[in-house]
């Protein structure tokens, strides 16, 4: 059992890593506004986070233009996923040791 | 870094309401189309029979029809995996069908107000079903809707099957207005 992922453990990132994860691989990811009314985050803050992830390896940006406003849509990676697994599996075993 | 097991059980019982938010957002998000899309059919077919009632019957066959071939095709643009043929949501809708035509067309002695009053307040019955599986949206839908339907029924007189228009199909637009952006 691998231990705590402290770049998922971080609140924010936990419940950015819990929205995408959700979602099935094959879908587009979420757009950042959605993401900002899911986690409670500011603009920066979230930015940054969604960044820290991106250096992980954990999620993929997408920008694009719908119209003339730009559109961030974030998703959750293959290793994002297997990594947000592992996280799960570790806070379940933490609770089954007790 | 070690934590608790209370951090742990409170950190899964976190995860778990994020994710039930998203996948809520989602259907949420679907159905908000298909709402808008029924609304603009109900909205159309409505006017349609107020000004030649003669042609009801064949406008809202053809409104049904037109309404579940594009209901069926947002569903599959919508989904993250194309969908299979969804049966049980087709049986429901027999089911449904089949018990109205039964008392509307069969038992049930109902003039044409009495059927114009039935159908939406049957659908509308099954939109308020589901609203103990989906959310409660879809119960203030079912409920409020047929609240307004049987309100123009009592009191519209002869302005409610446009009354109905406005009501039923509108609500359905302002509804799923709602839901996309939920």
């Amino acid at each position: 059992m691998d231990g705590l992922d402290e770049t998922i453990h971080q609140p924010i990132r936990l419940r950015l890593m819990a929205a995408l994860t959700a979602l099935s691989p094959s879908a587009e990811g979420l757009d950042f506004t959605r993401l900002k009314s899911l986690t409670g985050a500011t603009d920066g803050n979230l930015g940054a986070h969604i960044d820290h992830l991106a250096r992980e390896g954990y999620v993929e940006i997408a920008k694009a233009f719908v119209g003339k406003r730009p559109r961030t849509t974030v998703k959750a990676s293959r290793a994002g996923r297997a990594a947000f697994a592992r996280h799960v599996a570790f806070l379940k075993s933490i609770i089954a040791q007790t | 870094m070690t934590i608790s097991s209370q951090e742990a059980g409170a950190t899964l019982a976190e995860i778990d309401g994020i994710v039930a938010r998203v996948k809520q957002s989602r259907l949420y998000r679907l159905t908000g189309g298909l709402l808008i899309l029924w609304g603009a059919i109900v909205v159309a077919a409505d006017v349609i029979g107020f000004v030649w009632p003669r042609w009801t019957v064949w406008t809202w066959a053809a409104a049904n029809a037109l309404g579940a071939a594009a209901s069926f095709a947002m569903l599959r643009a919508g989904a993250d995996v194309p969908p299979r043929l969804p049966w049980r949501f087709l049986a429901a809708f027999a089911v449904f069908v089949a018990f109205g035509l039964l008392w509307s067309v069969g038992f049930g002695r109902f003039g044409p107000r009495e059927l114009d009053a039935f159908w939406p307040t049957l659908f509308l019955f099954g939109y308020a079903l589901a609203g103990l599986w989906f959310g409660a949206a879809f119960a203030a839908l079912g409920l409020g809707l047929s609240g307004l339907v049987l309100s123009g029924y009592l009191w519209s007189g002869e302005w409610f099957t446009l009354w109905l228009a406005a009501v039923n199909g509108g609500g359905f637009i302002l509804c799923g207005l709602w839901m996309r952006r939920a």
